[in-house]
Formats: structure tokens, sequence, C-alpha cells
């Protein structure tokens, strides 16, 4: 059993995916002998060298496209963007090339790559740095997005990441990097990707989730069960494809659903989650389809950032309001 | 006090003048006359594609075509000196070069008619496909070294990029990493003299494009692009050296682009009749097929037979690919992952299904 | 139009074999562009475009022989098709981008709120037509006057406690849906009087009194015996009179009609009336002696009642109420005086009937009524 840190869980996954595969390689800026700035590659280039642990030049565009020429080769790049508020440079080369290089070669060449990214607002960094748009990749066929909300699934979905035969963009949310240290089994099994994890059971409420909003959305259920009301917590940890099998279940048993995410409100999943459940599971819900979501804004700095974050307060209320719905 | 720490020099190298006759005498290792022939045979070939292509365009049945016309030399010079290990990153307009890899002239067809089977070459299995946003491929390159070298494999990488792309980030990203990576890479950087309507002066005030090399460390030469035997000799040079682990190279070439961007262009809206007459002057074949009169003793009866041979091998291209069954429906799913996420099985079922209404339609 | 001939390729040679095609219909070439290559006996040759131009026509399939002099390539004209700036800019540098030739206005609509409606979820409403409750029966306990699934369980209970609903067929559902037509339609109004019946014999029948009565009143006011069109906003003046009389049967309310009640005299209503209930209320009434009345009589005095709002059933415009005659202390010169009286309730149809044709149509009613015979 290991105790780690959400950002040590990730060291470990790539420390264990390099130890059992010669193909896979790591690059960014500051990652080898730095370690990462915050510490997510620390002690790869000791072990493996500059030849696996490769400091690049800055440029993210160039991180992305160079991923992709040695993936289409067969290495398995996990390439670091240090922060996700500077991976827009790298759109293209994500959208037009990583995305669809499978299949618009028709599957002659693929792009088995790992883009990591530290996310999301909350620790009162400098302006670009508490960026949360995950959804901008949620809309685009061909890649996967997966966010972690846990030491123990930040290192089995990082090791299912690295080991997926198609491009992943890895969002960890950094606001949770060393909150917690968890105590897990580091197995060198990868976690499913693809699927939600049911972190609490409950009647009354369904209470969807990722990334560090899962944290709220937990708390939110222990003073639910104060009130009575018994809540339901799910981390979708992949965000595109959504599993809504398991979203559609749980709805269909509570009749009530709040998605919580930090990302701004228009055109995040939230909205994506809640279409599908008005269009499959629509007379089995008593209460509308509810958003707790960052707002419409550009996050703020630190000194109004506790005034952005969907908190804890938000989601009780928001749930309140759908049980009492009538 | 001011010293001087760095300064520059680019060379300019051609072999032949505008008529195909030797400038002076060649290097020792200039390519033999075999070799030119293929490649002759091969500029012959592609720019008689090129015009069925257009044609093909013209009456509905391809999409969208960029010509080649002009820039044969170029494309056919870098491939003659390229092996079949060594990878090509090309951009869009190297239909010459594809066709020297090993590509089928169907499977171009199929790419520009709107066929994604086009780009799952049944050779040159790991070359990149086309590429179409400006200078992406230069990264992609970049990253397809880096492996070739973490592997130490004796192989190198061409990717073939235009004077426009010289200005955007992903060509000075690549060239930045190629050389303080050393990567096995040769940058060919087709300067046809047009970014669309763009002419080169408006696109950089660099005095030459292959000296952006030497902001990145890495050496270069400019070319007389419509000189096969320069493109060849210096393309195998820069190929050599890479592939010893000797670093990347860059090869200005200079061209003319003689046709339109692409068939959905016209180029006389932004530049002169007059100026494009004046090129063909030093039209690339007919510069290399009199090289080949006179030194290599090339025959009326082998350009007969060579443009007999390029007509039939064009026509059953166009034939098979006319042929060619259109793909299923799911196609547009069944390569999006190595396995179809669950959440999308519904929508691939839609897809089908529509697909086979229409049928039921007809 | 230009058109280039082959020209003489060397020496006086009088033709050659197209090998090649480098250039198709439709292209724009320039000067000394090579257009084709030509095989003559001694060499293959690229022979360059005389002009600038575009294309029109090529004379020739690869493999045909040409003659020095014959016409070997077609031009475009100076026309105005020939120039960058004319209709041959394709506009784009991919694709096609299709032109079309309509021009269109528009107007942006504001789009209105609507009124409010029965609020219910999908939920609750999937719940009511599962109990088979209309919600317009259920009276909202949600707040913003939302009806709640509580709201459709109780009603559910309430219904099953009252016992199965029973489905109206026949002459009951046809009044049903016919009255509830009505009631949408017509704009009644009443005028209320009494008949003096003093002077009739002993067992003076009042049925065909009461439909001579009417015959006198509609030839008097013939705007009571129409049809009103409602969509068409207009009327037509019946100069037949068809009277529909309503009969009370234990399967319902029927209403057979009397055919031309203006020929006939009163015994032969009397016998018609009699026939026509027999057959009523032994069901062997055709159909169409149900259809097509022109003024209606609802004799429910003969079961009791004096004074009734009946119904205009349309397209008529008038229904003829008469309740129960009876003794009646009234005033005449002065002094009470016991009377026969038959009470009479007109109800008509004010879209189409004015209250003094009314009034009118009931006086004359009256005073036909107040004969002995």
């Amino acid at each position: 059993m290991s105790e780690r840190t959400l950002v040590e869980a990730v060291a470990l996954a790539l420390q264990h995916a390099m130890e059992d595969n010669p193909d896979v390689v790591v690059l960014g800026e500051d990652v080898a002998v730095n370690g990462g700035v915050f510490r997510a590659t620390n002690g790869l280039h000791e072990q493996f060298g500059g030849e696996r642990v490769m400091d690049t030049p800055l440029a993210e565009n160039m991180i992305a496209g160079l991923a992709i020429g040695m993936a289409a080769e067969g290495l398995r790049p996990v390439a670091e963007f240090q922060f996700m508020g500077f991976i827009y440079p790298a759109m293209e080369q994500i959208v037009g090339h990583a995305a669809r290089l499978r299949n618009r070669t028709r599957g002659r060449l693929a792009c088995p790559l790992v883009l990591r990214a530290p996310f999301g607002a909350g620790i009162h960094a400098p302006e670009h740095h508490s960026e949360s748009t995950e959804a901008l990749f949620a809309h685009i066929p061909g890649v996967r997005v997966v966010i972690p909300s846990s030491p123990a699934r930040a290192y089995g979905l990082l090791l299912a990441a690295i080991a997926d035969p198609d491009p992943v963009l890895f969002l960890e949310p950094k606001r949770i990097y060393r909150l917690v240290k968890e105590t897990f089994t580091p197995n060198r099994e990868p976690l499913p990707l693809d699927v939600c994890f049911t972190l609490r059971e409950g009647s009354d409420i369904t209470l969807v989730s990722w990334g560090a909003s899962v944290v709220e959305t937990l708390q939110a259920a222990e003073q639910l069960a104060t009130l009575n009301v018994s809540a339901e917590v799910i981390d979708m940890a992949t965000v595109s494809p959504l599993d809504m099998t398991s979203v559609l279940d749980s709805v269909v048993k509570t009749g009530r659903c709040v998605i919580v995410h930090e990302a701004a409100r228009s055109g995040g999943i939230g909205g994506e989650i809640a279409a599908q459940i008005g269009e499959f599971c629509l007379l089995d819900l008593l209460a509308p389809v509810q958003r707790v979501t960052g707002y419409d804004t550009v996050v703020p700095l630190a000194k109004m950032e506790h005034l952005y974050l969907p908190g804890v307060e938000q989601i009780v209320a928001a749930a309140i309001s759908a049980v009492e719905f009538e | 006090m001011q010293e001087r720490v760095a300064q520059f020099e680019v060379d300019h190298v051609g072999f032949l003048d505008a008529s195909g006759q030797v400038l002076e005498d060649l290097p020792e290792d200039i390519a033999d006359l075999e070799v030119i022939k293929q490649g002759y045979r091969s500029m012959v070939l592609t720019r008689l594609f090129d015009a069925r292509a257009i044609n093909l365009q013209r009456t509905g049945q391809l999409g969208t075509f960029p010509s080649s016309l002009g820039q044969e030399a170029v494309t056919i010079g870098f491939s003659l000196a390229m092996q079949p290990n060594d990878r090509l990153v090309p951009s869009y307009r190297e239909h010459g070069a594809l066709l020297c890899r090993g590509v089928t002239l169907c499977e171009l067809l199929l790419y520009w008619g709107g066929d994604e089977r086009g780009s799952d070459y049944q050779q040159a299995r790991k070359d990149f496909p086309l590429a179409v946003p400006i200078a992406t491929q230069c990264l992609h390159a970049a990253g397809v070294a880096t492996a070739i070298k973490l592997r130490s494999e004796p192989q190198a990488v061409v990717t073939v990029c235009g004077d426009g792309a010289t200005s955007k980030g992903d060509f000075a990203e690549a060239l930045n990493v190629a050389g303080v990576w050393q990567l096995p890479i040769l940058f060919v950087v087709t300067n046809n003299q047009w970014a669309i309507s763009v002419p080169r002066e408006s696109q950089s005030h660099a005095q030459t494009l292959a000296q952006k090399a030497i902001a990145a460390g890495i050496d270069c030469l400019q070319v007389d692009g419509n000189d096969l035997l320069a493109v060849e000799y210096a393309s195998r040079k820069a190929l050599e050296r890479a592939r010893a682990g000797g670093g990347p190279f860059l090869i200005e070439a200079i061209t003319y682009r003689m046709g339109d961007h692409t068939t959905a262009d016209d180029a006389r809206r932004y530049r002169d009749d007059d100026e494009v007459s004046s090129h063909w002057q030093g039209d690339p074949v007919a510069r290399i097929r009199s090289y080949l009169v006179e030194q290599g003793g090339w025959t009326k009866d082998q350009e007969e037979a060579l443009q007999a041979d390029c007509q039939v091998e064009l026509e059953r291209a166009v034939a098979d690919y006319l042929a060619v069954a259109p793909q299923p429906a799911s196609a547009m799913f069944d390569y999006l992952y190595a396995e179809l996420p669950e959440a999308y099985e519904g929508q691939r079922q839609q897809v089908i299904d529509r697909a086979a209404e229409g049928k039921t339609d007809e | 139009m230009s058109k280039f001939k082959l020209p003489d390729l060397g020496e006086g040679l009088t033709e050659a074999e197209i090998s090649a095609w480098f250039v198709n219909v439709g292209d724009h070439v320039v000067v000394d562009q090579p257009l084709v290559a030509m095989e003559t006996d001694k060499a293959v040759v690229d022979v360059p475009s005389p002009q600038a131009g575009q294309i029109t026509g090529l004379f020739g399939e690869v493999g045909d022989i040409v003659a020095t002099g014959a016409v070997l390539v077609e031009f475009a004209g100076d026309e105005a098709a020939d120039r960058p700036d004319s209709g041959s800019d394709s506009g784009t540098v991919v694709g096609d981008i299709e032109v079309g030739d309509k021009t269109v206005t528009e107007e942006a609509i504001q789009v209105k709120a609507g009124g409010a409606r029965l609020k219910a979820t999908p939920a609750v409403r999937a719940l009511a037509r599962k109990h088979d409750i209309d919600l317009s029966v259920v009276t909202p306990s949600g707040s913003n006057g939302t009806i709640t699934k509580a709201d459709i369980e109780r009603v559910a209970a309430l219904l099953e406690q009252v016992g199965a609903l029973e489905k109206l067929t026949g002459a009951r559902r046809s009044m049903a849906l016919n009255m509830a037509q009505a009631g949408e339609e017509v704009v009644p109004a009443t005028v209320f009087d009494d008949a003096d019946i003093s002077d009739w014999s002993a067992g003076t029948e009042p049925m065909p009194r009461l439909l001579r009565a009417m015959v006198v009143a509609c030839q008097g006011e013939p705007a009571l015996n129409a049809w009103y069109d409602s969509h068409a906003v207009g009327r037509r003046l019946l100069s037949q009179i068809d009277i529909g009389i309503a009969v009370d049967s234990e399967h319902g309310l029927f209403v057979p009609v009397l055919r031309d009640a203006q020929t006939l005299d009163a015994s032969q209503l009397k016998n018609r009336l009699a026939e026509l209930i027999e057959q009523t209320r032994d069901r062997t009434i055709p159909a169409a002696e149900l259809r097509g009345s022109t003024i209606t009589l609802s004799n429910f005095g003969s079961i009791g009642g004096r004074y009734a709002n009946p119904v205009v059933l349309p397209p008529t415009v008038a229904i003829v109420g008469a309740g129960r005659s009876r003794d009646e202390v009234v005033a005449r010169q002065g002094q009470p005086t016991v009377r026969r009286i038959l009470p009479l309730s007109l109800c008509f149809d004010h879209r189409a009937v004015t209250g003094g044709e009314a009034t009118r149509f009931i006086q004359l009613m009256m005073a036909d009524l107040s004969l002995a015979d």
C-alpha cells in the first residue's frame, strides 16, 4: 500500500508506466531536471535519463506536434502542458491532428499520446493559471478527456490513459494536488476509462461532478444527510465520452439531479449531461436538472476567487430546491 | 567595445541553366543517368496526373485540387535521395513525391476525391498523410525524427513546406527543436513565390528563407528548385549526413507556382500573365529533358514510350478510382477510436440507418 | 474566339501525332505555357501557347494525327467572360460555395410570451394520463399553481371512491357533444311569457296547438326560422318550417323532425306527431328524420316545470320551451280571477335574432294559443 497525494500519484503512475513499457516517454517544459513545476515528473529524469524524459524548448504547440509525430511512430509520449492556460497554442495540433489521425488514415496511423495539464482555480495563482476549459476539448471527436478527483483515481486513470491507443487529455485538478493523502495499492493496474465512479450511494438526489469539485460535492452530500436528504455522488472521471448509462440509472432511481462543475456555465459539459437526462429520463424527473457552476466570467484573481468557485453552500441549496420542488 | 560574434552566409546552388545546359563541371558524385531518367519519368507522370486531376475536378469527379505544375523538380528531386525506410512528412502539394514513395495514383485521387481511404497508403506505411493546416507537419516530422533518434535507426525524415509556412510558429518551433536536439531531419522549403495571393516579398523581410535555419543553429542551402540535378544532389548530401547523426538541414528550393493555388482559385486576380509566362522559360521538365537528350542519349522513341505508358497508367488509375465502391457510412465512426466508445454507438447506428434509407429512396 | 493552328514543327513536316495534352478545356493559360506534346518523325516536342487566354476547345485526342496548319486549340475571345473580375470568380479557395439566385426580404418577428396554461411536470402529466384524469379537473396545490403528483393521486382516489366512469354512448353521447358545441357557439337570450289557454275546450292536447302556434309565429317572424352560419357570418331564412320535437325516452333525448309543418292541418299535425313519437320510442325512426330542423319545440311541461332556458341547437336560431299549464290567479280589469296559464320560454341565438323579433314571435304564439281553436 502507498500513501500518496494526487500529484505524487501522478508521478508514481508515470514511473510505473515507464518501467513497464520502454516506449513510454515524457516531454514538456521543466519536466526533466526540475521534475516538473508541480513535481509531477519528480525522479523520472534520474531514473530513466534524458532520452526518455525530455526538457523541451518553450513552445506548447511544438510539444503537441512532437508528441503526435512520436506517437505515430509507436512511442507512447506523455506530454505536459505546464498549465491548461497555456494549452491554447496547441489547439490546432490537438484538434486538427491528434484527434483525427487515426480517422483520416483509416487506421493506418494512430496517436496513442497523453497530454497532461494541471487545471482549475483555487490556488490564488496569477492570471491565466486557473483555467477550466475542458468543454472545448470534450467537444472534439477523437480525443478523450479524463479528469481524476483523487490520488487513487489519478494513478489508475493515468495508467489507463497511457495504455490507451488513442489520444487522451488528462487534466489534473491542481487545487487538490496535495489536499489529501490517500492510501491505495499501486498495483500497476489501470482503472477503466469511459465509466463513472459512484462515490456515495443515495436515494433522493444524484449529484454529478468531476475534478476538484468532487470534494465540495461530497461535503455537500454529508450536509444533506443531516437534513435527511440522501444524496448519491457520481464522479464522471471521463468527461468525453460520457458514461451516461450510469448517470441515467441513478437519476431514474432518485428523480433529481444537480451537476457541479467549476468551469463556466454556458457551454459547459453540465449542459450536455442535463440535455441527455432530459432526453432519456424526462418522465422520471421530479424536478428540473440544475447546474451549479462557475460563472460566465473570466476567473477572477485571488481576491475574489472565493466568490467564483461553486461551494458546498451552493450545492446544498440547489439540492434542497430540487427536493422541495413542486 | 563591439566585436562581431556571429555572421551568416547562404549559398545558392544550381547545375543547369534555364535551357538545361550544364553550367560548369558537375561534381563527380552527381546522380547517374539512370537515376535522372527515373526522375524524369516521375516528373512527366506527375505533370500529366496534375492536368488530369484538374480535368476531373472540372467535370465534377474530384474535389478541390492544388496543382503542382512547375514544381516537379523539387518533389522528385528530394524523393530520389530518400531511402524506403526514411519517412516523408509532406504538406499538400507534393504529389510527385508521394508517387515516388509508392503512394498510388488511385490513392491520390481518392484523397482529393474526398475519400479518407486515400490516406491509408498500402506502401509507405509510415509516411504521414497530407497536411492541410500550414506548417503543422514540421512538428510532426520533428516528433518522428525524435522517435527515430531514440531508437537509433539509421534513417531520416524529410518534411516539406512552402514559403508561406515559414511565417508560422510551427515552422520556427520545429526548426528550433530540430536544432537543439540535433534531429535527423531535412526541411525542404518549396519557395514557389506565392502563398495563395501573397507574394514572397510580402511574406518575410528575410533576404532568404533558408537563413531562418541559421537562427535555429541549422545548416542550410538555397537551391535552384527547377534543376532536378541540384535538388537531388543537395538532398542526398543532407540526408546522408542526417542518417549518420550529423543533424538537421534545410534546403530552400527556388521554384514557381505555375498554376492556381487550387482549382477554386483564379490567380489572374493577383498576378500577371506575363510574369507567369516568363517562368515557362525555366520549366523544370523541359530542362531536365534537354539534359537527358544531350548527356544521356534520351531518344524520341523513349519519349514516345514514356508518354504512352504514362497515359495508360493514368487512365487505368482514373478508371480504378471511379470504380471504387463507396465506404460504408459507419466508416465515419469506425476509425475514430481503436474501439468506438459505447456512448457513440447510437449515433453510429443512426448514420447506418440514414444511409440505408437513402438507398431505398432511389 | 481565336484558333491556334498546329505550327510547322520543323523543316516542313506535314503532320504530327498528339502524344499528350497538358491542358484542359476551361484552363487559363499564359504565353509559352506548353499546351501539348506532339510527336514527329524526329522528336516529341512541346508546343507552347501563342497567347494568354482561356481554352475553349481542344481538337484531337492522344494518338490522333494532326496536319500542320490544322486547328489544334481554340481560345476564348476578348469577351467579358475572359477577365478575372467577371463572373468566373469562384469566390473561394476550396470547395464549392453555392450561388443562389433569389433575393429575399425578411422581417424578424418578436415572439410574445403566451398565456398561462395548466402547469404540471411531464412526470405528473404522464401520471394523469395513466389514471385517465383530465388535468383541468385537478385543483393544483403546488406553488405557482402547479399540479403535483399528490394532486393527481388525490383525484384518482376520489374518482375511485365515486365509482367507475360510465362512458357515454349513443344518444347520451350525442347530446353531450352537441350541447358542448352549442355552448361554445351560441349566444343565448330568453324571453318568458304566459299564454292564456282558458278558452280551450276540455281535453285539448297542447302539442298540436303549440305546433300550430309556432307555424303562425314563424310566418310572422321568419327570422326565428333560420339557419345561422358562424364562419360565413350569414343566415338562411327558410321558407319550410321543419319543427324539431324534443322527445324524452329511456334511451335519451331525441329530436325527430316534423317536416313542412306549415302545410299540415290540425289532424295531420296530430297524426304525424304521434307517428314520430312512436317511431322514436321504438327506435325505428330513420336517421334522416332526426336531422335538419329549422326550429325546435321542447314540451317539457308534459313532465312538469314552468320556465326554462332550453338550448338552441345550431344551426337553428330558436327553441320554444312549453311548461306545464296551471290555474293561476291573475288580474283582469282590476279584479282577481282564475285563468288557465301555459308558460312559454323562447330561447334564441342573439347573433341572428333580435330581442324585438323574439318578443313579437312569442306574442304571436300567445295570440294563437289563446284562441279557443
